[in-house]
């Protein structure tokens, strides 16, 4: 999968695109770790092109959180479709991972 | 033939069901060596079966019109430049009638027991003879599919060993009618559900728990996962209230699920039957409701699943299961399908509504109906209701396919 990854200087944005599954999550998630281990800590996830994310995908985006506020960052999500805002209201992960309603409002304080 | 370990692998192993994983094998072969035939036979004890095959029809014959046994007790290549001049096999019907074969070449495969139970084999109308580096190609390709035979017996066994650990059993209290059923999208995987009789901690008797979850991710490590996951919480169960439960499952848990970037939801009831009692704790899960002619109504919380950055309390709420209810529990498989919607699943709920239905037939008609719409995930449904008089029963089905 294509991860559309762009660096920002003060951080990246990712803006992989179409299902957001167990192929492309652990890629998602290898590239946050070089990333951090680099020091980059601070990751946005543009989903406005990802029309499915399973638990896979979930799984990755969680996994980018505590990796990056393990290093002072923070992992970001911005234009979540309805798939995608539906399956973070059912398992709670809005409380965590509350997704932005736009890249912008999402880099706001970076 | 007498019965051997590798002859009981191989009957085990053509009933299995996985054998059209080997169908690209036999294309391979046939299209390596421009044969006409291509099949993979397994030798069981008294058939040969053929499960994979070009030009040659699937399906069983006796072990002695078969090349193909005696191969099988070979260490390598077998290799007859025209059958009709051998005297082993020049009466056998496939030689004698239809499709009149003359050429045959196969690699005796072996299995998890070490001994041989199948033989990859290309065969031709003509005689033939395989050079040097065709018959190396030939041994190539049998390990290279006796590598997958061994992957895929591994899986389907740990599909087996998960499949174990689902209670089969009614639970050991009155009053209760329950029925669970898992399909996981592959051998195995992170979804499980389960059942357990449990003291209740204030001294006021025997509670049933109910269980069902989801570990993130899909295969044999979700699955292992999932094993630990419900090990952990069963063990904490037994002295504690369900709230207590979880918060000190997740604190056992949390190094494998941190190490291994998963979480996992759980939606944990224990009920009293006698009263309908119902304390529930909802650990990110939201799919379980309380259904019956009169409509339904979700047991949700805002807990975090398990496997977060931060842990939650996870104190229970409280419900009441009426005699006309049901207690219904499912994965986001089976919501997936739903357009991950509820106004779906009301919309669908009348199908499973009818008092005329089991419990076991309600379990299956919501898998079956994922199944059939296509879900990629796994799917996993739990249904209860209280049941008047001491007649408590319960039909567990489970599967893998």
């Amino acid at each position: 999968m294509e991860l559309g990854e762009v660096d920002k200087g003060t951080h990246v944005v990712f803006a992989p695109e179409g299902k957001f599954n167990m192929v492309a999550a652990p890629q998602l998630k290898e590239r946050i770790d070089d990333l951090v281990a680099a020091g980059k800590s601070r990751v946005l996830v543009d989903l406005h092109r990802v029309d499915f994310i399973d638990s896979s995908g979930l799984g990755a985006l969680v996994g980018g959180i505590k990796v990056t506020r393990k290093q002072g960052g923070d992992l970001r999500v911005a234009a979540a479709g309805d798939q995608v805002r539906a399956v973070l209201k059912l398992t709670n992960l809005d409380r965590i991972l509350a997704p932005y309603p736009t890249v912008e409002d999402a880099l706001h304080d970076w | 033939m007498p019965p051997s370990m590798g002859r009981q692998e191989a009957e085990a192993v053509a009933h299995s069901g996985s054998a059209e994983l080997y169908d690209c094998f036999v294309r391979l072969a046939q299209a390596i060596f421009a044969a006409p035939i291509a099949a993979l036979n397994l030798i069981g004890n008294d058939s040969q079966f053929t499960v994979a095959s070009i030009g040659f029809p699937k399906g069983e014959i006796p072990v002695e019109d078969s090349v193909c046994h005696v191969t099988v007790l070979k260490d390598q290549v077998l290799e007859v430049h025209d059958l009709r001049e051998d005297a082993r096999f020049a009466e056998i019907p496939a030689v004698t009638g239809p499709p009149r074969v003359r050429f045959y070449a196969g690699v005796p495969v072996r299995g998890q027991s070490g001994q041989n139970i199948g033989v990859l084999c290309i065969l031709d109308l003509a005689p033939r003879t395989l050079g040097r580096q065709e018959r190396e190609m030939l041994a190539d390709l049998g390990a290279l599919l006796e590598h997958e035979l061994s992957v895929q017996e591994e899986m389907d066994l740990a599909g087996k060993v998960q499949q174990l650990m689902l209670p089969t059993a009614a639970p050991d209290i009155a009053g209760i009618e329950i029925a669970g059923r898992v399909q996981p999208a592959r051998e195995a995987g992170g979804d499980y559900y389960d059942w357990f009789v449990v003291d209740d901690p204030d001294g006021a008797g025997k509670r049933l728990e109910v269980v069902l979850g989801d570990v993130m991710g899909k295969g044999l490590a979700a699955s292992l996962i999932a094993s630990e996951v419900r090990a952990v919480l069963r063990g904490h169960s037994r002295y504690t209230d369900i709230g207590d439960a979880i918060a000190r499952t997740a604190t056992t848990t949390r190094h494998d699920l941190e190490a291994n970037d998963r979480f996992s939801t759980l939606w944990v009831g224990r009920l009293d039957p006698a009263t309908g009692a119902l304390d529930y704790v909802d650990a990110g899960h939201g799919l379980a409701i309380i259904a019956s002619q009169r409509g339904y109504r979700r047991l949700y919380q805002d807990y975090l699943p398990i496997g977060m950055p931060i842990e939650d309390p996870w104190t229970r709420a409280s419900d009441v299961l009426a005699e006309d209810e049901l207690l219904i529990v499912v994965s986001d498989g089976v919501f997936d399908v739903l357009d991950d919607s509820f106004d779906q699943v009301e919309a669908r709920l009348h199908a499973i509504l009818d008092p005329g239905l089991s419990c076991t037939q309600i379990v299956d008609r919501i898998v079956s109906f994922s199944v059939s719409h296509a879900a990629t995930d796994d799917v996993t449904a739990l249904v209860l209701r209280r049941v008047t008089g001491a007649a408590a029963h319960a039909t567990p089905t489970s599967s893998t396919t």
